[in-house]
């Protein structure tokens, strides 16, 4: 069996993961309206860390989750040989050097907590963290490594909030997911973490069971969702077919849900393919904003949250059905024993990726 | 029996398929060393010309393995062939584009900043060939074969048939490209270590 636990999340919504559970069941979003910060000098709404600010940002917040983790864990595996870290990001610390945008934090995370690998970055856009739970999980079912350590960062910049402003993608209100009146994504940033495992001892806390995913292409376009949602109905059903779980057992789905139109109809289309729109959704960009590379690792983490905590989230920012599939989108919190969870990603490049976790 | 059943080298100024030489920079010409490839191979994707240079060396190098490897195409099912790339530089080549879009009273420009994401090249092979099946970017301070190797262990072991495999570093002072193709067919050349390093460093043979 892989197991998953020791999740943390440090966000605008604070810096531990209970901070971030309180926030989510109380509603909190750490969106807010950022002056002067578009191109152009417009005012924008970001999901930002307060005081995360100066140089080595990015870093500055993998150590910070990593540094959480190992107080969840046996702490002898971080330098255990077999152990790896994983980190899943898009841009990491493009800010710092544009060059080597992940170099810098490898190393300084190595040496500050005597890792025995040199950690390995995946950057599959926005579906990132989603692949990269699931590499941890084939890693440690093929005997590669004992022990995976999942961060997902992305920090906001320039760069990618500019990036987005010029495709017309962002919402000049915070993001609302999936609702009729959406109109793009907001930026965010933050960074989750987890320890994906084969040995339940090693977990301070009761971790859940991992269902290891698959990711398929669209083969579609690179930077627009297709029509049909093939790519994601493809790597849904082959995660589910893996492990033999039928449609019924899906108690709860952790949706991408950026907020922009296409992607969101594209999801609606997707899961309607699937047999799953009857089953609760939510989106938690309304809380979190995009946070690209970070954002699949968090997501899960909240998942987890939610299945310790047995509590349906909210998808904040949904009002009305804005999709030409409807789909069961909750909208408000509801105290529920979930037992399988499902979370998608989808993203640039046209990949679209899956896994389920199980309660324990 | 997993082996590799193509390759191609693509560097600074030399193009190479299974280590033989395709095609020499030309530097007098006044097209880009990938444009040169493209026209002398006679390929036609005009969508070529709005790719970024990652995803320009992406695509010339599959398409140079697929003339080699006729067959891989029509063995597999459309979500057979798994994907898994890396470099060292990420987009770095277009990142630096794409920032001085928008710095010195210009504006962002959206057409770059779609490339600013290292998997895009995946995106866009998978497009062409219409493949539906797992792809893989990971930014690594240096090629590995033993990153291909445990993967490909991972995506053999869970559905997928066969895979290209590709090394992508292409900045303004390098170009270093290396796709593969593995198999699980007869063959000498094991997908291992070794062969992997050998073929990585293919010289060109000299054909006279």
């Amino acid at each position: 069996m892989i197991y998953i636990g020791a999740e943390v999340i440090v966000s605008p919504l604070g810096d531990s993961v209970e901070a971030n559970w309180e926030a989510l069941s109380a509603n909190r979003s750490g969106i807010a309206l950022t002056p002067g910060a578009g191109f152009g000098g417009e005012d924008m709404h970001l999901s930002k860390i307060a005081g995360l600010n100066g140089p080595l940002r990015f870093q500055q917040l993998v150590i910070r989750a990593l540094s959480a983790l190992a107080q969840q864990v046996d702490r002898s595996i971080l330098a255990s040989g077999r152990t790896i870290v994983l980190i899943s990001s898009t841009k990491g610390e493009l800010d710092d050097n544009l060059n080597d945008q992940f170099g810098g934090a490898c190393e300084a995370v190595m040496r500050q907590f005597g890792l025995a690998h040199y950690p390995m970055v995946i950057s599959n856009a926005c579906i990132s963290g989603v692949l990269t739970l699931n590499t941890a999980g084939n890693m440690v079912a093929a005997g590669q490594y004992e022990h995976v350590i999942v961060i997902g960062c992305d920090v906001a910049s320039d760069f990618v909030l500019y990036g987005f402003q010029s495709l017309f993608a962002v919402s000049d209100k915070p993001c609302a997911p999936f609702d009729a009146a959406r109109k793009g994504i907001t930026l965010g940033e933050g960074c989750g973490a987890m320890l994906v495992s084969g040995i339940k001892a090693v977990f301070a806390n009761s971790p859940l069971e991992l269902l290891t995913g698959t990711s398929a292409n669209d083969a579609n376009h690179i930077s627009g969702p297709s029509r049909t949602g093939e790519g994601l109905v493809r790597s849904v059903s082959r995660t589910m077919a893996n492990h033999g779980i039928d449609i019924r057992e899906i108690d709860f789905i952790c949706a991408h849900g950026t907020g922009t139109v296409f992607n969101d109809e594209m999801e609606a289309i997707a899961f309607d393919r699937l047999g799953l729109p009857d089953k609760p959704l939510n989106s938690l960009k309304g809380y979190f904003g995009h946070t690209l590379g970070a954002a699949g690792v968090i997501e899960t983490a909240v998942c987890l949250q939610m299945i310790r905590n047995e509590m349906l989230i909210k998808s904040l920012g949904y009002h009305e059905t804005g999709t030409s599939k409807p789909l069961n989108i909750i909208r408000e919190n509801k105290p529920e024993k979930l037992r399988t969870v499902l979370k998608t990603a989808s993203g640039f490049g046209g990949g679209n990726a899956s896994l389920m976790i199980r309660y324990l | 029996m997993k082996v590799i059943t193509a390759y191609c080298n693509l560097r600074a100024d030399e193009c190479l398929v299974n280590g033989e030489l395709v095609a020499r920079r030309d530097a007098g010409s006044e097209d880009s060393w990938f444009k040169q490839i493209y026209r002398k191979q006679g390929l036609t994707y005009p969508k070529f010309y709005k790719m970024d240079v990652l995803s320009q060396a992406g695509y010339l190098a599959s398409e140079l393995i697929k003339r080699a490897n006729p067959g891989i195409t029509g063995a597999y099912a459309d979500d057979e062939i798994a994907m898994v790339f890396a470099n060292a530089s990420s987009s770095a080549e277009t990142d630096r584009r794409f920032t001085q879009s928008y710095k010195d009273g210009g504006s962002p420009s959206p057409s770059l900043f779609v490339y600013t994401l290292p998997n895009i090249v995946l995106g866009e092979i998978a497009i062409l060939n219409k493949w539906f099946g797992e792809n893989m970017f990971a930014v690594l301070p240096n090629f590995a074969p033993g990153f291909y190797l445990n993967y490909g262990q991972i995506l053999f072991g869970s559905g997928s048939r066969a895979l290209l495999g590709g090394w992508l570093e292409v900045t303004a002072n390098t170009t270093d490209v290396f796709l593969f193709t593995v198999e699980d067919k007869g063959g000498n050349v094991e997908f291992n270590r070794e062969n992997l390093l050998r073929l990585s460093q293919a010289a060109a043979q000299v054909t006279s």
